[in-house]
């Protein structure tokens, strides 16, 4: 019975998140700066391990500084900063919301295993990131193409899929544990690719903000090298890399 | 056979169900019937049109009332017939219209509030009015748009929102707080009935991410939804209140303290601007630090230009820099005290000369007033007088008190004085003592006083020289107080001034003493006495060896808490009223603090008590459950000697009084075996009275344990009757400490007159005790006597403690049955070769040691009970027939104890 409900919560999470466009409802800010501003410090606020990782090590009695050692981010969880900087704007949302969805359903999994209001907190924060990807996403389209206004779907690039768990309830621990830790770096490197945002945003607006955002929409056409990337198969070791040290 | 059995019973569960099938049909078919005839009795004669109405307040509303046809015949009515009814009020025919033969209207022009059941009704024949329907109108108004809405995050909780719901509906109206973000809708959240203006959303705020919210209001008049908002909840938190970690002074700068806090961890994603407020402890007006200031995320501030040794408290409170959301609560307000510095000014210093009797020298007084807390800047610790003498030394003087008298020759002198804090010292006042013969050539003229503006001018005409500085002195003049001079300085150049020290201080009095703690009171001083506007008091207070605090208190207050006082001490405390000038102390109030503080006796009295009541309690019911043991140690059971078999051992004595040795022995064990000796006259042997005294052997019966008491009485003073055959060291030991406690004259048996007195002895010190009575032992001896007709007999009684080696479980009681239930003849042939055993044994002092106890189990088999009964029968006719001075039982028996006779 419970599985059946996780399985359905699941379900309903990943589906609003891929189905994100297609369920909008409600009006996304026009602001391009004000929106990057809301990404940043939205992508600070969930690098926190605070926010996450310390109530499941403290939950799970993770404390000890022999098992931190072992609560480590695994290579492939999550792309790699070099990876998330070499991508396009519109490559780089994508990979966020598929991103996201990942994060979804292994918070999804993790229900029982955090406090309650760390995890709700959490899965709102997750939602709320990807409505502002989704409107970043929108505003960008908006600016450069009327075509490219489709809502946005994921790419079919690499699509991570969660840790499967492993056997030893002790392994899972430690493997959720490093995911979690994985999860709070990729977020922290999310923000710091977003505030590159800003500044490349800044350099340009020197000239011409309007012309400097219809260009950089221009050149970030809504997720082209998602689709490009897919036909030439561009191994998953490319973008989902070694997580930085 | 089984099989059968489940045959039967599925037969009888099946006719059961069937049963009860038919009964559940009929009883369907009995309610379907009834239903239907109710039905048809309860089917109303009209309808209203509308059914139910929520009518707009103001509108028109009408109403139409429509009689069924079969109603009309049944009753002979039409439409003419109807009349309507709001609650009991019937409605103005004014009103009505009918519309046809059936159908009536009524029409409410411009409705009002109203809440009431209209009613339509008919006048049948006879003027018998009966309703016929009803529907219930209730007016209203539609919602208004929500106004107004507004959301707050509070710090850590789930947004609230609210709104203004407008005009009132006097309807039930829902509110629903409707959100949703660009890509998802959340739950509603319904207004509560109790708080239908706000509703707090059941998700966690998601800060950076724009929603969207409105208000949607409804109720039976209408639908109506307010303006969209859409913000950041960021903008719309109230953050919590910071936490002040310290407020520390610096010993650099007297006038600075740095306040440090900890505050939000939203610090890390946003930028924050603060609002710090300080005051001093006594002021109730804050004082506000620059914004400009404080408008950027930082978790220290430092207040300058504040007053050296002065206690500040501070709040402090945050919100976003950019302005949008809320100020946090303020946060608990936090105290320091701002380092000392050197008094800012010198004392004010006078000197009075006192009479001297020496020849060339002169008593001087110096004086000189306390700095008040402003200019002290500090505590002054003392003050440091300086004496010289023209082209002379020196003379230095540390002073504690304000005043210091010192002899000096009639030199001219010159006297500086300065205050003495932890941080520096005062600027020194000066003054000139001059010589003796100095005669002030240039005095003030003209010297006037009058009261103006309730205080007291003094004016005089200055001298044509420059004029240092003025010195007045004044006392008040009063029958009932002596003149207590009182000085102020002034400067050279004013010649008017007023007395502007208070002419009195305030008298302080206690209204509270605590433990640790005393509330101070007193009362503003009059206008009259207060010579200017009273900056401050000062409250000094000190025990009998410590020193004197001074605290300052504003002087709005009447006032003041003294805290952390010692409990038990006595204190002595003052009050001193400053104003610019100076100040001027009240009398002096002593208290002492109590040793407990209020209900602190209670506290540990109520506990004690109840303690030691449980613990008694507990005792009782200890000794209560031990209450056996107990009596066993301390006060064994000490058997009324009035009730002693003994004082009882007559003929006389009834025979059921031997039975009841089972209620005395229950357990069926005795304490000791009493030996029953028999003083003869002479001392030669009885053979044939031994042979006949073989009856009187029984066995020695285990003892189980001894009482305690009197020399152990239970269990030598057991009278237990016994052949007194024990061994000779046993008869030896319980012989010496026998003690002869009655004489049995024995009277003889059936006409024998006796020739030796009976006496019953024990060795115990304590008198024969009934316990210790043995009845049947004794109805042994007396059937014995009564069957042999033996006499006379030489008797002892004696005890013996020793357990029984061959019986240890059987009791006494049923020895003795069984003693006592064997036949004579079986009795004497055992006797016989039992005595020539034992008849060598020696005998001593004139008693007759003899009758080795043998066990009864031993020595007889199982007894007859008959045989005992006709023994005491043959006793008791005995002593029917004798009478009882014949009796060989004692004859007098004194409470306590048995007497010799």
């Amino acid at each position: 019975m419970g599985a059946q409900r996780m399985q359905r919560t699941l379900l309903s999470l990943v589906l609003r998140l891929l189905l994100l466009c297609t369920v909008a409802t409600g009006k996304c800010s026009g602001k391009y700066h004000e929106l990057l501003l809301q990404l940043q410090r939205q992508a600070d606020l969930m690098q926190d391990p605070s926010t996450l990782l310390d109530p499941y090590i403290h939950l799970q009695g993770l404390h000890s500084p022999v098992l931190q050692e072992h609560c480590r981010e695994r290579p492939g969880d999550f792309p790699s900063e070099d990876a998330l900087w070499r991508l396009s704007r519109q490559d780089f949302l994508q990979t966020l919301n598929t991103t996201l969805g990942l994060i979804l359903r292994m918070l999804s999994a993790l229900q029982q295993d955090l406090p309650e209001a760390a995890h709700q907190q959490a899965e709102m924060n997750v939602r709320g990131f990807g409505n502002n990807i989704h409107c970043m996403a929108q505003l960008l389209r908006g600016s450069s193409d009327p075509k490219a206004a489709e809502p946005t779907q994921p790419g079919p690039g690499p699509t991570p899929l969660p840790p499967t768990p492993p056997s030893s309830t002790f392994q899972r621990k430690l493997r959720n544990c490093g995911f979690l830790r994985g999860y709070h770096r990729f977020m922290r490197t999310a923000g710091q690719v977003l505030r590159g945002w800003g500044e490349r945003q800044g350099r340009s607006r020197r000239h011409s903000p309007c012309r400097a955002l219809k260009r950089g929409a221009r050149r970030t056409q809504p997720f082209p090298e998602i689709r490009r990337l897919a036909p030439r198969g561009q191994p998953p070791g490319s973008l989902w890399g070694a997580p930085a040290r | 056979m089984p099989t059968q059995i489940l045959q039967i019973a599925f037969i009888q569960k099946y006719l059961c169900k069937m049963f009860t099938l038919q009964t559940w049909i009929v009883q369907a078919l009995f309610i379907f019937l009834t239903t239907e005839s109710i039905g048809e009795l309860i089917v109303p004669c009209a309808h209203i049109h509308p059914e139910s109405s929520v009518v707009q307040l103001g509108s028109n509303f009408t109403a139409v009332c429509v009689l069924k046809e079969k109603c009309m015949d049944d009753y002979h009515v039409t439409a003419n017939d109807i009349f309507w009814k709001t609650g009991r009020v019937p409605v103005p025919y004014e009103q009505y219209s009918v519309i046809n033969r059936t159908a009536s209207s009524v029409t409410f022009p411009n409705i009002t509030l109203i809440n009431a059941l209209l009613t339509c009704n008919i006048r049948m024949f006879g003027q018998i009015n009966r309703s016929v329907y009803g529907i219930r109108i209730i007016s209203g108004l539609p919602p208004e748009k929500p106004k107004n809405l507004s959301c707050i995050v509070n710090e850590g909780k789930k947004m609230m929102c609210q709104w203004d719901p407008g005009r009132e509906t006097y309807l039930e109206t829902n509110y629903t707080l409707k959100s949703e973000w660009a890509t998802e809708k959340f739950d509603d959240c319904k207004a509560k009935r109790d708080t239908p203006t706000s509703c707090t959303v059941d998700y966690p705020p998601v800060y950076f991410v724009n929603i969207e919210v409105w208000v949607e209001a409804e109720n039976a008049l209408g639908k109506v939804t307010s303006d969209h908002i859409n913000f950041d909840p960021v903008d719309k938190v109230k953050l919590n209140p910071p936490h002040i970690l310290s407020v520390n002074s610096s010993k650099e700068l007297s006038s600075i303290l740095k306040l440090t806090w900890t505050d939000s961890r939203f610090k890390s994603f946003i930028t924050l601007k603060y609002d710090i407020q300080y005051r001093t402890k006594d002021a109730s007006t804050w004082n506000q630090v620059p914004p400009e200031d404080t408008s950027s995320t930082r978790s220290s501030f430092t207040v300058q230009d504040l007053k050296p040794f002065t206690e500040y408290v501070f709040r402090i409170r945050c919100m976003k820099e950019d302005g949008k959301g809320y100020w946090s609560d303020w946060s608990e307000e936090a105290s320091g005290i701002t380092y000392e510095d050197r008094p800012s000014k010198a004392p004010n210093f006078w000197y009075k000369i006192e009479p001297s009797h020496a020849h060339g020298t002169r008593s001087i007084q110096l004086k000189w007033k306390t700095l008040p807390p402003f200019e002290a800047n500090g505590k002054i610790l003392d003050y440091e007088v300086t004496l010289t003498k023209w082209k002379s030394h020196s003379q230095n003087y540390t002073v504690k008190d304000t005043k210091l008298t010192v002899n000096l020759t009639n030199d001219r002198y010159v006297a500086t004085l300065t205050a003495r804090n932890l941080v520096g010292k005062s600027d020194a006042s000066v003054l000139t003592i001059p010589a003796w013969d100095f005669q002030a050539t240039h005095p003030i003229t003209d010297l006037k006083a009058f009261p103006k503006d309730n205080v007291l001018w003094v004016e005089w005409t200055a001298p044509n020289e420059s004029v240092n500085r003025y010195i007045l002195e004044w006392c008040v003049l009063s029958d009932k107080s002596p003149c207590i001079p009182d000085w102020q300085q002034e400067d050279g150049t004013v010649h008017r001034t007023y007395l502007r020290a208070p002419s009195r201080g305030p008298t302080v009095r206690t209204k509270k003493v605590g433990k640790n703690e005393a509330v101070l009171e007193w009362d503003h001083l009059p206008i009259d006495v207060q010579n200017g506007f009273i900056r401050n008091y000062t409250i000094f207070y000190r025990t009998v060896i410590g020193n004197e605090i001074a605290v300052n208190v504003d002087s709005s207050h009447t006032e003041y808490t003294l805290s952390s006082l010692t409990s038990d001490t006595l204190y002595m405390v003052r009050m001193a009223a400053y104003t610019d000038e100076g100040g001027k102390d009240g009398p002096e109030f002593t208290f002492t603090t109590p040793k407990f503080a209020q209900g602190e006796i209670e506290a540990i009295v109520v506990p004690v008590c109840l303690a030691f009541l449980l613990t008694t309690l507990l005792g009782v019911l200890f000794c209560f459950n031990k209450r056996d043991l107990i009596k066993k140690h301390i006060w064994p059971n000490v058997p009324d000697p009035s009730k002693s078999h003994i004082a009882q051992w007559s003929p006389h004595t009834p025979p059921r009084h031997f039975n009841s040795k089972d209620q005395m022995y229950p357990d069926g064990n005795f304490t000791d075996v009493s030996v029953v000796e028999i003083e003869a006259n002479d001392k030669k042997p009885f053979p044939e009275d031994l042979k006949s005294l073989d009856l009187f052997k029984k066995e020695k019966v285990n003892t189980e344990g001894h009482s305690s008491g009197i020399g152990g009485s239970s269990c030598m003073s057991s009278s237990r009757p016994s052949i007194s055959s024990s061994d000779e060291n046993e008869s030896a030991q319980n012989t010496s400490s026998t003690v002869q406690y009655s004489t049995v004259v024995h009277s003889g048996y059936r006409h024998q007159v006796p020739s030796v007195q009976v006496f019953s002895r024990s060795e115990s010190t304590q008198p024969l005790l009934d316990s210790e009575e043995r009845p049947e032992d004794l109805q042994l001896v007396d059937n014995v006597d009564g069957s042999d007709g033996i006499l006379p007999r030489q008797r002892y009684f004696k005890q013996n403690c020793s357990q029984h080696e061959t019986s240890p479980d059987i009791s006494h009681f049923e020895r003795s049955q069984q003693v006592s239930s064997v036949n004579e003849e079986d009795f004497v042939r055992l006797k016989q070769q039992q005595i020539s055993d034992h008849i060598s044994q020696p005998y001593g002092s004139g008693k007759m040691k003899m009758f080795q106890e043998v066990p009864a189990v031993d020595a007889f088999g199982p007894g007859i009970e008959g045989q005992v009964e006709r023994f005491e029968t043959v006793g008791m006719e005995d002593a029917v027939d004798e009478g009882m001075p014949k009796s060989y039982l004692p004859q007098t028996v004194r409470r306590g104890g048995y007497m010799p006779q």
